[in-house]
């Protein structure tokens, strides 16, 4: 009897003990600015959830997670948009992938809370994430997010007009080396893609063909010319006029020369990716994720053969070869539920693993987070991935995060398009920005 | 009679319902929005209070004591009694002595220096990071990177963290995360020198494309009604295409035809000339560009208004002038426009109120580019408060641009009521007077 009763009432334990643990959540991504290529910064964390049911299982507790996904936004604009409202009305997806630059703002609105509330920044694998890419994911000394993936922006030569004006395939192979070391600036660039359009090796327009919309590619050209976007000492976003003047003269001699075309901001991505893939541009400047695009949709099958990358060329003596990375990150939303964050930001956790994020990164030509990625086959010999990471990643920088940032990039980049489009003179237009900057910033600018 | 009145009423309540949310409301919200801050940052539903590092330096330039400031820097986490009597209320007393044994009277920066410190505990290892997370917390003496829910609650820690009564109006002012009061977004407009040139391609835009709408539209109608019935029908039905084409496929179509690899640049290639962009390749281009677009749509809606009145003029009259005479020149500028007074005053109003409002084709088309040359105040408006790279959008000064149409607006109503004399207007008719 004794016996009977003990089973009964032990088994009457463990089923309430069951039921008291049996947990069902459901945890919602969404994805910005993601195509079919990178389908895994949300597909990682259905393998990072079906990883934490199984610990939490051994650990005794039951734990189903559903993974509900969502990348088909119209466009940056839409997603961030759709991701502020439903926070606003307390319908935040669980986790968000986007940009580093929203750290600032959301944080502030408290759309988002930090990562650091939840893991443990010493243990693995986030201790073995690149140290400078952790500091883009953090604002204000709080560690908000998690880099997502890396990449960097670098500059193209097609090969074929190279050796077209007059370069030897060791004088090409070279050019890298002399970009970095500042021996080849953008005044040989300027100077090559004149040759390339005198030469008749492309149309009138293609021998520089830069970037058709704003973004942190454009950063780089002033950081060409010596310019800094955040002052180090007191965090405060800084406009250096004489480099950003040389860089709007920079495009506006491009156009003078007939090497960049005057109407080119605007032309359609799809052709632009066509063009740029088959050579019908002597020298441009793209991202790492290009070599996806360019060796899949555009069927641009020997891509060593034909393109050669730098870092972007340095413009003057005040100015440094250089790249920006523009990492996206993993943040968690703020919920009701204390429970939900934790299981969000364990899952962004394990879906930062070498293994799991080399997926990605492979899969969307992206450039790993981790030091122990190197040591993924998939991702060793992966020949771009490590090319790029070699050359690029290690002189990357990145825009900062700053509250302010977003008025600031629109603002410099109003300014180039009217010195660019001839409505401005470079002079005048940099002028402008300093208005409207002083008037927007206020305290938060230093002007040099 | 008072049942007709309910059901009168039940069937203009859908009508009423979409002024009221789809009008009423965002002209109400612009204008409570244009007096905020609000931004991306602050939220739209207010804010906590949060001190970090960047308000931290904010305080400092604005003057607050660098005692002050230290203090609110320098406070960070410290093992003391209060925390140890804390953490042993929480686990136990053991493994707060433990922790004294090991830290006790020690301060640390950051939460992850007391983290890697409660690892230090060996016999009363505390093993869920959560859990250690917590206990970290409790030795908390800093207000720094937390978020307080009212402003109650932050200046009691304020308090608590020792920080002198007189700045805690500053320091609380400057904590606040959500949206306040401002009337510095009309004080930007008029600082800034990007919205007098929007204002001055506003005025082009309206002024060019209401010119050729009327113009056009009016040429339209007199030429088809000196034509063949069967002929005039299929002409207007021609010209009224634009305006049932879908908005962005006839932008595309435009596209197609200025791109330098368009339809344009291939014939004009065929005469020796070097290809370009129609639509962007300067200022001026992008202006004949946008008012074609956008006349050719607005033409078939003065077009149709101006015919159907043509129509309403008794055709004795214009006989009579043949008899007299009269060539068609005379008949256009003597009978046909002064009767198409009204509807010409009308078209004029309509179409000024609804071309200062719209940007949807120049957003389509050129975007406001070249270089900003076609950003309308309607589209800055739409830029502002909606499309950020950065990530950090404007709905307060966005709000303020847009305030400004709805205040021109209704002045150029107001203005349009009096010029068209309503109440005359809608006299009785004499006829049955």
């Amino acid at each position: 009897m004794t016996i009977l009763r003990n089973i009964l009432a032990s088994t009457a334990l463990v089923c309430a003990g069951t039921a008291a643990l049996a947990e069902d959540v459901t945890i919602t991504v969404w994805a910005g600015g993601s195509n079919e290529a990178d389908s895994y910064r949300m597909d990682a964390i259905e393998l990072a959830a079906d990883m934490l049911m199984r610990e939490r299982a051994i650990e005794g507790e039951e734990l189903n997670i559903t993974v509900e996904k969502k990348r088909d936004f119209g466009g940056w604009d839409d997603f961030k948009q759709a991701v502020t409202l439903a926070a606003e009305a307390g319908t935040a997806p669980n986790i968000v992938v986007t940009s580093h630059l929203d750290i600032a703002p959301w944080s502030q609105a408290g759309l988002i809370v930090p990562v650091e509330d939840y893991l443990d920044m010493d243990a693995w694998p986030l201790n073995d994430i690149y140290d400078n890419l952790m500091e883009i994911a953090a604002f204000d000394g709080i560690q908000w997010g998690l880099p997502q993936d890396a990449e960097s922006r670098p500059f193209f030569f097609w090969k074929e007009t190279m050796r077209g004006i007059g370069y030897t395939d060791q004088q090409i192979a070279e050019l890298p080396a002399k970009v970095a070391a500042g021996e080849y600036t953008l005044a040989n660039v300027l100077e090559d893609a004149k040759k390339a359009v005198d030469a008749g090796l492309v149309e009138e327009g293609y021998g520089f063909y830069p970037r058709v919309s704003n973004g942190p590619d454009y950063a780089q050209f002033y950081q060409s010319f010596g310019g800094v976007l955040q002052d180090p000492d007191t965090g405060k976003l800084v406009l250096d006029k004489a480099a950003m003047e040389a860089m709007y003269q920079f495009f506006v001699d491009c156009v003078e020369a007939g090497v960049t075309r005057k109407n080119h901001i605007g032309t359609d991505w799809g052709q632009w990716y066509n063009e740029v893939a088959n050579g019908k541009a002597a020298l441009w400047h793209g991202g790492t994720w290009h070599f996806a695009r360019y060796t899949g949709k555009e069927g641009n099958d020997d891509f060593f053969g034909t393109i050669e990358f730098s870092l972007i060329p340095a413009g003057n003596a005040d100015g440094r070869a250089n790249t920006i990375t523009h990492p996206l990150v993993y943040l968690i939303t703020d919920q009701a539920e204390d429970d939900l964050e934790d299981i969000a930001a364990q899952l962004v956790k394990i879906a930062s693993e070498p293994r799991m994020n080399a997926l990605h990164a492979i899969k969307s030509a992206h450039l790993g987070i981790t030091h122990q990625q190197s040591n993924i086959e998939l991702y060793a010999n992966d020949l771009w991935a490590s090319e790029a990471t070699e050359r690029l990643l290690g002189t990357a920088n990145a825009q900062p995060n700053h509250v302010q940032y977003g008025a600031f990039s629109e603002t410099m980049w109003k300014g180039l398009e009217a010195a660019w489009t001839g409505v401005k003179s470079p002079a005048d237009a940099v002028a402008e920005v300093e208005a409207e900057l002083k008037a927007k910033l206020g305290d938060e600018l230093i002007v040099r | 009679m008072k049942r007709m009145n309910w059901l009168g009423l039940g069937f203009l309540a859908p009508a009423l319902l979409v002024i009221a949310l789809f009008f009423l409301a965002p002209v109400i919200m612009t204008g409570f929005f244009a007096f905020t801050n609000m931004s991306t940052a602050t939220g739209i539903t207010g804010g906590d209070y949060m001190l970090n590092k960047s308000a931290l330096r904010a305080l400092g330039d604005a003057g607050l004591p660098d005692a002050t400031l230290e203090k609110l820097e320098d406070a960070g986490y410290a093992v003391d009694e209060k925390g140890l009597a804390a953490l042993a209320a929480q686990i136990d007393q053991e493994t707060a002595d433990e922790f004294a044994r090991l830290h006790g009277g020690e301060s640390f920066a950051t939460r992850r220096d007391v983290e890697r410190a409660l690892k230090d505990l060996r016999q009363n290892r505390i093993r869920k990071t959560r859990d250690r997370k917590a206990a970290a917390e409790l030795f908390k003496r800093s207000v720094l990177n937390e978020r307080f829910g009212t402003e109650a609650e932050f200046r009691a820690a304020l308090t608590a963290g020792g920080i002198a009564p007189r700045d805690h109006d500053q320091i609380t002012a400057q904590a606040y995360t959500g949206w306040v009061w401002t009337t510095e977004n009309v004080e930007l407009l008029f600082t800034l020198p990007s919205t007098w040139r929007y204002a001055a391609n506003t005025a082009i835009y309206v002024a060019f494309t209401l010119s050729f709408n009327v113009g056009f539209g009016l040429f339209l109608a007199i030429s088809t009604f000196y034509l063949p019935a069967a002929q005039a029908a299929t002409f207007r039905a021609i010209w009224f295409l634009p305006r049932i084409l879908p908005p962005v496929l006839y932008v595309l179509m435009w596209k197609w035809f200025t791109w330098d690899t368009g339809f344009l640049s291939t014939v004009t290639g065929w005469f020796g000339m070097s290809p370009k962009n129609w639509m962007l390749d300067s200022p001026t281009h992008a202006w004949t560009t946008i008012v074609l677009i956008n006349g050719f749509v607005g033409a078939s809606m003065g077009m149709i208004l101006f015919a159907s009145a043509i129509r309403a003029i008794p055709a004795s009259m214009l006989h009579a002038s043949e008899v007299d005479g009269a060539n068609r020149w005379q008949q256009v500028r003597y009978i046909i426009l002064p009767q198409l007074r009204w509807p010409i005053l009308f078209t004029t109003a309509y179409q000024t109120l609804s071309l200062l409002t719209s940007f949807e084709y120049i957003l389509l088309a050129t975007d406001g580019g070249p270089g900003r040359a076609t950003e309308v105040w309607a589209l800055a408006a739409y830029h502002t408060a909606l499309n950020n790279y950065g990530g950090n959008l404007q709905y307060g000064l966005g709000a303020a641009f847009a305030l400004v149409l709805v205040i021109i607006g209704i002045l150029a109503s107001l203005f349009y009521l009096r010029l068209f004399n309503f109440r005359q207007l809608v006299g009785k008719p004499l006829i049955e007077g």
